[in-house]
């Protein structure tokens, strides 16, 4: 499904990726660990096409295009989903709107019609229940004024409605309480199927108790130094980062 | 071609048949007119403003009542309103609808009884008075007929006071004045809405606009001033309001740019208590100019302003806003907040912006901010991660920002109207560069 | 306000003594003749005095500024004189042991050892008094450094080609009223060359005084940082205490090429005239820097002095990536006027500038911010952020804000933030309830309000700064 091979980017001449080698297959639950600073969310910002990373070197496949020349809405409409660490705040565009807009969009490229208001509202009433949130929230700006568990509660319930090929959770668990843990969890897991992947990016390996991933990764200054099942969460867990960096050499 | 006479324009009105006492009126202001300093570059208020457009066209047409079929409740689809509508300047009775209620007065002047001359006598002309602005001489000098609203002590009115001014003459350029008063009593509360929209093919026009507003102790009034009107009319108009202690003004003016548009409000509080929220939007494009000049003047104690403009400029357009702040030395615990942001979206376009506190009381919390940036980055990207398509992503964050101040009106019907405008707008493509608005 | 802050109020402005030498003044006035004589005086080039005299004329046809926000009766122009010197100084400039030693104990006086051996450490010194430079100090180490730092009056013979190259390039004769009669009578100021790459080995100081009675200052300073080059340039400027007004009108150009960098630090403490407002400096003055590519120039300014000021040290941003900053501390006390800011005008691509202005009003005073940024069209990515705040002690002064934001390229983005405030009981309160006495509360309060433009100062200027805010302060609690 994805496939990354030797991905370099940087931003402002700086390099952030320095050779990146990730291959997603469907149904698969990728884990991505380290410390902060080692490239993780500009992983998450390069894959999603974001302005001023500059990709240096390397090529992303995703469902067999070459996803790099995409344009940022042609990744998402083609199934890429970026749940955000920071989802920015948008006042005065109601999040129904956005939410259909963005559902009309996805479903006008996949050449579904577009969901009627009244279906739509159900099913985003259906979905923000899920993710445990009271119905007006949907006529709030978004994220506007949302505390930090809200807005990734919000994140999940863009994700559920988007139904994507791929998700990148970029560090969702962090600065959340354990309920709200348990939401992102179970929205996940529920979406768990044999054509859709995930790829959770994360610094602690808390979230992996509930999500539990068939791979491991840990980046390190750009690169991913070491590779292995659930197990390695839990030993980086036990030894904290540095002896990956020895390891690593 | 040729430069604004002004004289001529001065004299336009002046064998108009009307009530002796408007007459006079007339006579008064042409005298101001012939007095008043004329605008150019160097005088501050005009700074980023020429007049221009009044000298690209000879303005010698008075305005004439037509015959015309047109459903001024369509303006605002569920709208209950009082309703007084003027076309080309000319109030006419049979596009017009009044209920009767006790206690308040709709009434055009031409109409207006011993009681509404009482109070029209009493008020017209009081709140503008003292001003530098010549264009408030030149209402005078055009004046034929306006607007009294009158609501006695205790009243609130039961519907809002829809007051819609038509362009319709196709045969352009026509010059005309519009006038309201509109005199709230103790506790009295009142919605206005001041509607200007334009017919299809309606022609050139010139409107030199003067409301006044004295709002009493402890009324309150909602106020929108609604600009709609087609490209090439040239409006230069002003809003005067007083606020006597614990009077409440809300106010939204809302503006479409056009060949000139240029509004100057002025809001005094005069008794302490006194508050009001200024919201303004102005959406300029093509080649279109508006100016909007506000004035808050803090002359008592314990009075608060919350201000926000907002605006989008595109193409080779351009916008200018001014907001002064007038702290008086005797209105300590003053509370005044200005903010004023502005998309520009073109590079052809302008923005000038100028906030200013001026402030001789030290207990006071004041501040003022301006932007001027195009459309936030971070947030067109996370539309765009959801799949939204940029050009979508730019009218829905453009709507956002407008929307923000449209959702504080309080008629839904209002709102939902505003709503459509905005978003007409947003869609709209642009000219191409250097394309002509006409 | 309590009256403890009130009991604090009664410094005397300390550099308000007069130096008893013997001067050689012109006669009040100007003319064509006084022009050429001042240029005479200075055995100018003739295309020096043919300069002045164009500006001149320019300057009689222009009309004063009123668009400032203060009042003063107008100034008689004819009642001033355009040239004033020390009778010791006839022959210009001389080595340090040739001084006048009433003129050395003069700057001792203020806190400005000229002598070597007590030198301010690691600051080179040019002092004027009135219309002329009386030494420079420190000119040979800054020579092995390429390093040109002078009276502008040496350097038209010295170095002819630079300054008539950059005489005028930034501030045009005709730029303004004060600025074209500055270009007319010109008499003293100082020049500075950093040559390509050179990091300037200390930093490079003017001290002016205005002594003598019923005359103007017309100091004129040109800093040219070749390319690559830095440089940390401070002034500070004092006037004895008298009870008529007397002019100032300064111009400072700058130049910074192509990645250079300038630092401009001012402490102004010009005499400010008594509690009821008799006398004083107006401070009428032109100050503008223009950056070259990838160039930046750094105004920080402290005002604490004058009757009236009227300055708006500028940048224009012409390089792409060149980057503005102007930093200042105003304040005002008794019947003080200030009517200060700054002017960045973005014409390059990816410029930038940052303004901070803290303007303190106590007394009667107004104290006024004017500021102005420019986005010309193809100023592509530009950014400017403004922040503007003011503090008010006492309810019967004025603080005002008037910021000109003109934006004409859409990837730009420009921010403007202003605030108003007041030393709060509470805040006098909490600081006397922990043992301070209400002075003190109110000085620290003030000094905190201050702290982000103090930080951009010198150390030594930094420390000087903040007394001085102090000492001008007091009265003004009450």
């Amino acid at each position: 499904m994805l496939s990354i091979a030797n991905l370099q980017a940087r931003i402002d001449d700086k390099p952030i990726l320095r050779g990146i080698d990730l291959d997603v297959k469907p149904g698969e639950v990728h884990a991505i660990m380290g410390p902060n600073g080692s490239g993780k969310s500009t992983l998450g910002y390069v894959l999603s096409g974001r302005e001023g990373y500059e990709v240096t070197a390397g090529s992303v496949r995703f469902d067999g295009q070459d996803l790099l020349a995409m344009a940022t809405e042609e990744r998402a409409r083609a199934g890429l989903f970026l749940a955000f660490q920071y989802p920015v705040e948008i006042p005065g565009v109601s999040n129904m709107e956005f939410l259909k807009a963005s559902v009309d969009a996805v479903r006008a490229h996949r050449g579904v019609e577009p969901l009627d208001a009244v279906r739509f509202l159900r099913l985003a009433r259906e979905k923000c229940e899920a993710v445990g949130m009271k119905t007006d929230f949907l006529k709030r700006g978004v994220n506007e004024g949302f505390s930090g568990g809200e807005k990734k509660r919000n994140e999940i319930l863009q994700m559920m409605l988007l139904e994507p090929r791929l998700a990148i959770l970029d560090e969702t668990d962090s600065g959340l309480d354990i309920d709200a843990l348990q939401v992102v969890a179970a929205g996940v897991n529920g979406l768990r199927a044999a054509d859709r992947s995930f790829v959770i990016v994360t610094h602690y390996q808390r979230l992996l108790d509930y999500i539990v991933p068939d791979f491991v990764h840990v980046l390190a200054h750009g690169r991913i130094v070491k590779s292995g099942g659930r197990e390695l969460a839990l030993e980086l867990e036990d030894k904290g980062y540095a002896w990956i960096g020895k390891e690593a050499g | 071609m040729g430069a604004f006479d002004r004289n001529l324009a001065a004299a336009l009105y002046a064998a108009r048949p009307a009530p002796e006492w408007i007459r006079a009126l007339r006579e008064t202001a042409r005298l101001a007119w012939s007095a008043a300093p004329w605008p150019t570059r160097k005088t501050e208020a005009w700074k980023y403003t020429a007049l221009d457009a009044l000298d690209a066209t000879a303005w010698l047409r008075c305005a004439e009542a037509g015959e015309l079929g047109f459903d001024a409740a369509a303006l605002v689809p569920g709208l209950d309103a009082d309703r007084l509508v003027f076309v080309d300047g000319c109030y006419r009775a049979e596009l017009s609808c009044v209920e009767a209620q006790p206690g308040v007065r709709v009434v055009n002047f031409r109409a207006a009884n011993s009681g509404d001359r009482a109070t029209i006598d009493g008020a017209l002309g009081q709140l503008a008075a003292g001003t530098d602005n010549p264009f408030v001489a030149l209402n005078g000098c055009w004046l034929d007929d306006g607007v009294l609203l009158h609501v006695g002590a205790g009243v609130r009115a039961r519907r809002p006071v829809h007051v819609v001014h038509v362009g319709a003459a196709p045969d352009g350029p026509s010059a005309h004045a519009q006038r309201l008063l509109a005199v709230l009593g103790r506790g009295a509360e009142l919605d206005l809405i001041e509607q200007f929209v334009d017919l299809p093919g309606a022609g050139e026009s010139l409107v030199a606009g003067l409301s006044e507003l004295r709002v009493g102790e402890g009324a309150r009034l909602g106020h929108y001033r609604l600009h709609g009107e087609q490209e090439r009319a040239v409006h230069v108009g002003a809003v005067y309001v007083e606020l006597a202690r614990d009077a409440r003004c809300e106010s939204l003016l809302f503006a479409l740019g056009g060949a000139l548009k240029r509004i100057d409000f002025r809001l005094r509080h005069r008794g302490p208590g006194a508050s009001c929220r200024l919201d303004g939007i102005y959406l300029a494009r093509h080649r279109q100019h508006v100016d909007l000049h506000t004035t808050v003047e803090h002359e008592v104690a314990h009075a608060t302003t919350e201000q926000v403009c907002r605006g989008i400029v595109d193409d080779a357009a351009r916008a200018v806003f001014n907001g002064r702040i007038h702290i008086h030395p005797q209105a300590q615990k003053s509370s005044a907040e200005l903010s004023n942001r502005n998309l520009l979206l073109s590079d052809e376009a302008e923005v000038d912006t100028k906030p200013e506190l001026e402030i001789y009381a030290d207990d006071v919390r004041c501040s003022h901010g301006a932007t001027v940036s195009r459309i936030d980055e971070k947030s067109l990207y996370y539309l765009l991660t959801r799949g939204i398509g940029r050009r979508e992503a730019e009218v829905l964050l453009g709507y956002g920002f407008v929307n923000e101040l449209v959702s504080r009106v309080g008629d839904e019907a209002l709102a939902a109207m505003l709503r459509e405008v905005v978003r007409d707008w947003l869609g709209q493509p642009g000219l191409p560069a250097g394309g002509d608005a006409a | 306000m309590s009256e403890h802050i009130e009991s604090l109020l009664k410094q005397d402005y300390a550099a308000g003594f007069v130096t008893a030498v013997e001067s050689e003044t012109l006669p009040p006035g100007l003319d064509e003749n006084v022009v050429r004589l001042i240029s005479a005086k200075k055995g100018e080039p003739e295309w020096l005095t043919e300069w002045r005299l164009e500006a001149y004329r320019g300057w009689r046809q222009m009309a004063e500024p009123t668009w400032a926000h203060v009042h003063f009766p107008p100034v008689d122009f004819a009642a001033v004189s355009y040239y004033s010197a020390p009778k010791s100084m006839a022959d210009g400039p001389k080595s340090l042991d040739e001084v006048d030693p009433e003129l050395l104990r003069t700057y001792e006086k203020l806190g400005i050892p000229l002598h070597e051996r007590a030198k301010l450490a690691g600051v080179a010194v040019d002092a004027v008094f009135d219309s002329v430079s009386v030494v420079t100090t420190f000119k040979e180490k800054l020579h092995e450094a390429g390093v040109v730092f002078c009276p502008i009056s040496e350097a038209v013979h010295t170095h002819p080609e630079l300054v008539r190259k950059y005489l005028g390039s930034v501030v045009p004769r005709r730029d303004n009223f004060y600025a074209a009669l500055n270009s007319a009578v010109f008499s003293d100021g100082s020049f500075v060359y950093i040559p390509p790459g050179v990091r300037c080995p200390m930093e490079l100081s003017t001290y002016f005084r205005i002594n003598e009675a019923k005359t103007g200052q017309f100091e004129r300073t040109l800093i040219i940082a070749d390319e690559g080059s830095h440089v940390s340039y401070l002034e500070g400027c004092t006037a004895p205490m008298r009870d008529e007004n007397q002019l100032h009108a300064a111009v400072v150009e700058l130049v910074a090429l192509k990645g250079a960098r300038i630092k401009y630090s001012t402490v102004q403490n010009w005499y400010p005239g008594d509690r009821d407002g008799k006398g004083g400096i107006y401070n009428f003055v032109t100050k503008r820097g223009l950056c070259h590519d990838h160039a930046s120039i750094s105004w920080t300014q402290v005002e604490t002095g004058s009757a009236i000021t009227w300055k708006y040290p500028s940048v224009v941003l012409r390089g792409d990536h060149s980057v503005g900053e102007f930093y200042s501390v105003a304040l005002t006390n008794n019947l003080q006027q200030a009517d200060t800011g700054t002017k960045m005008i973005h014409l390059g691509r990816n410029t930038r500038s940052t303004i901070i202005s803290k303007g303190i009003s106590a007394g009667r005073s107004s104290n006024a911010y004017r500021g102005l940024v420019r986005i010309s069209p193809r100023a592509e990515g530009a950014r400017n952020y403004t922040q503007c705040d003011s503090l008010l002690i006492g309810d019967r002064c004025g603080a005002h804000t008037f910021p000109y934001i003109e934006s004409r390229n859409a990837s730009a983005t420009v921010e403007h933030e202003a605030t108003t405030s007041k030393v709060s009981e509470d805040q006098l309160f909490l600081c006397r309830q922990r043992g301070l006495d209400a002075e003190k509360a109110v000085s620290m309060i003030v000094n905190g309000f201050c702290r982000e433009v103090f930080k951009e100062l010198p150390m030594e200027f930094a420390v000087e700064a903040g007394k001085l805010l102090e000492v001008s302060l007091e009265g003004s609690v009450g």
